[in-house]
């Protein structure tokens, strides 16, 4: 490997960003992860497994973990806990009955030593659908307020329309930055 | 000699200085470019090597990292039980690092290498998960991390209390049909064209679902048949049993049902997880206006994987999982009333 290569390799690795996405099954996560990239969402398949995607975004690589939330997959999300600067947690805000489902889920890794250092963005996905719950009702009902852990941040978003998508990501990336970037 | 030539004519010797400048600048004109070209043949030359170099070093460790790995999966035979979860747990971390070794590398490595690598990837996994369905067969599935935060849950008994009357409060969009028996239950595609639509605690009821939904969300059905026209996003189906749905759809997720019929038009693919005798069959529905709504919901009619089903509880992917057959031709209902 010439010193060029290692020079550029190292100043990547300054402004690494490391983004873990969880949620229920259904919510929406390979779809906003698509659609954050610019990609065709019309032909996604449910997640068997786990998406990897490293993007450049304002100067940062993001490596973004998009990882199945079936059931059955859901004991493996540990496997990708390791150095994680930023969780991202996606609702599907129109399945109200699941709600309890997902509080339960988030608080199971909220409690996670592995994920203690790492920003929460919640994103209460599908407000394109006239029966989703807003930000705030989603809020209450996964009792976010009661967060002292963790840096978070609850957004509406559409993974359809786009709609936050961008806002979110620049918030948590904002956030992982002056956490870790601070010499910059 | 030369210089008594050159002092005896002094003209003709101008005249030869001028020639031998010209042809003097002319050489270093051309050892000039002769060098700015070796110069550059050896940055060429340089940076394929650099490249190559790169691509010798990622594909060098890439293969130390496959093999140790695969040994690992051969050894795991000899691991006793109980240590088997630790052991495939880390076997998987070792994928997950190889995964993130070449997502790293992606910057030089060029096109036929990433895939090539991502193709090992996918088999190691593949083989992890025979490995471990061989070894560990079901248990390891579902219920466990759902005892665990059960087992956490307890911490904050106050919260716990107050939370069933909110859900109970909120529980359903507000398009829905709930807690019926013995009824024939229809919505027109003004109720129906992009809202999200709840069906919940039907018993032996007829709907009809004659427009183009954004989404759909059904629990707790039994001895029902669902009509439904095209819906542009997911439809999410749990705990039902001797039902038929017939439905479009681009995302289809069944989950705890047994016993029922799908007829369905799917443009990715559908999933069933811990389901068994369920039976597919190609989506059959015909209505008046069903091609408008195809129009409204923006479904490619031409995809249809209506027989290509993922069972979360089967990950062997060289057998077919038992738990899902294709309906018999003979069986098939032809018209739907």
């Amino acid at each position: 490997m010439g010193l060029l290569t290692i020079l550029k390799k190292m100043k990547q690795k300054e402004k690494e960003v490391r983004l873990l996405m969880l949620g229920l099954d259904n919510a929406g996560k390979t779809t906003i992860l698509k659609k954050f990239n610019g990609e065709d969402i019309d032909t996604i398949s449910p997640t068997l497994g786990f998406n990897i995607k490293t993007l450049e975004h304002r100067g940062f690589k993001l490596n973004v973990w998009d990882v199945g939330g079936q059931k059955s997959l859901r004991s493996y999300w540990r496997n990708y806990f390791e150095s994680t600067d930023g969780l991202i947690w996606v609702v599907d805000s129109a399945d109200r009955r699941r709600l309890q489902d997902t509080r339960q889920e988030l608080d199971a890794l909220l409690l996670e030593e592995r994920l203690a250092g790492a920003t929460l963005l919640v994103f209460a996905n599908k407000q394109d659908l006239p029966g989703a719950l807003s930000a705030t009702e989603i809020r209450e009902a996964l009792n976010l307020d009661n967060i002292k852990s963790h840096h978070w941040l609850i957004l509406g978003c559409s993974a359809v329309t786009g709609e936050n998508l961008l806002q979110g990501v620049d918030w948590i990336i904002d956030d992982i930055a002056s956490r870790i970037f601070t010499q910059d | 000699m030369a210089s008594l030539y050159v002092k005896d004519d002094a003209p003709a010797f101008s005249d030869l200085d001028q020639k031998k400048t010209e042809m003097t600048d002319k050489l270093k004109l051309r050892e000039d470019e002769r060098l700015a070209q070796i110069d550059q043949r050896r940055e060429e030359k340089e940076s394929t090597e650099a490249k190559d170099e790169n691509t010798k070093y990622f594909t060098e460790n890439f293969r130390s990292l496959k093999n140790e790995i695969e040994a690992k999966l051969v050894e795991c035979e000899k691991i006793p039980k109980t240590k088997l979860g630790e052991y495939f747990e880390n076997v998987s971390l070792n994928i997950s690092k190889l995964q993130k070794f070449l997502a790293d590398s992606t910057l030089y490595l060029p096109k036929y290498e990433i895939r090539q690598a991502q193709e090992t990837i996918s088999k190691l996994q593949n083989e992890l998960s025979e490995m471990k369905e061989k070894m560990v067969p079901k248990k390891k599935f579902a219920f466990k991390s759902k005892k665990k935060t059960a087992a956490k849950a307890p911490e904050k008994p106050i919260e716990v209390a107050p939370a069933p009357t909110v859900t109970k409060v909120i529980e359903l969009n507000e398009c829905n049909f709930a807690d019926k028996n013995n009824e024939e239950l229809t919505k027109s595609s003004d109720e129906l064209n992009n809202k999200d639509v709840s069906l919940a605690r039907l018993n032996h009821c007829t709907v009809k679902l004659f427009g183009a939904p954004s989404a759909i969300h059904i629990n707790k059905l039994q001895d029902c048949t669902i009509l439904c026209g095209p819906v542009s996003g997911s439809v999410f189906i749990d705990n039902c049993v001797d039902c038929k749905f017939v439905l479009a759809c681009q995302q289809l997720r069944i989950h705890h049902t047994t016993k029922t019929h799908f007829y369905i038009h799917v443009t990715s693919r559908a999933i069933i997880e811990d389901c068994n005798t369920v039976e597919f069959a190609p989506y059959n529905l015909e209505y008046p206006n069903l091609d408008s709504h195809y129009e409204v919901s923006g479904l490619n009619k031409a995809r249809n994987s209506w027989d290509d089903v993922d069972d979360f509880n089967w990950l062997a992917s060289d057998a077919k999982s038992p738990n899902w057959n294709i309906l018999d031709v003979n069986k098939r209902v032809t018209t739907w009333k």
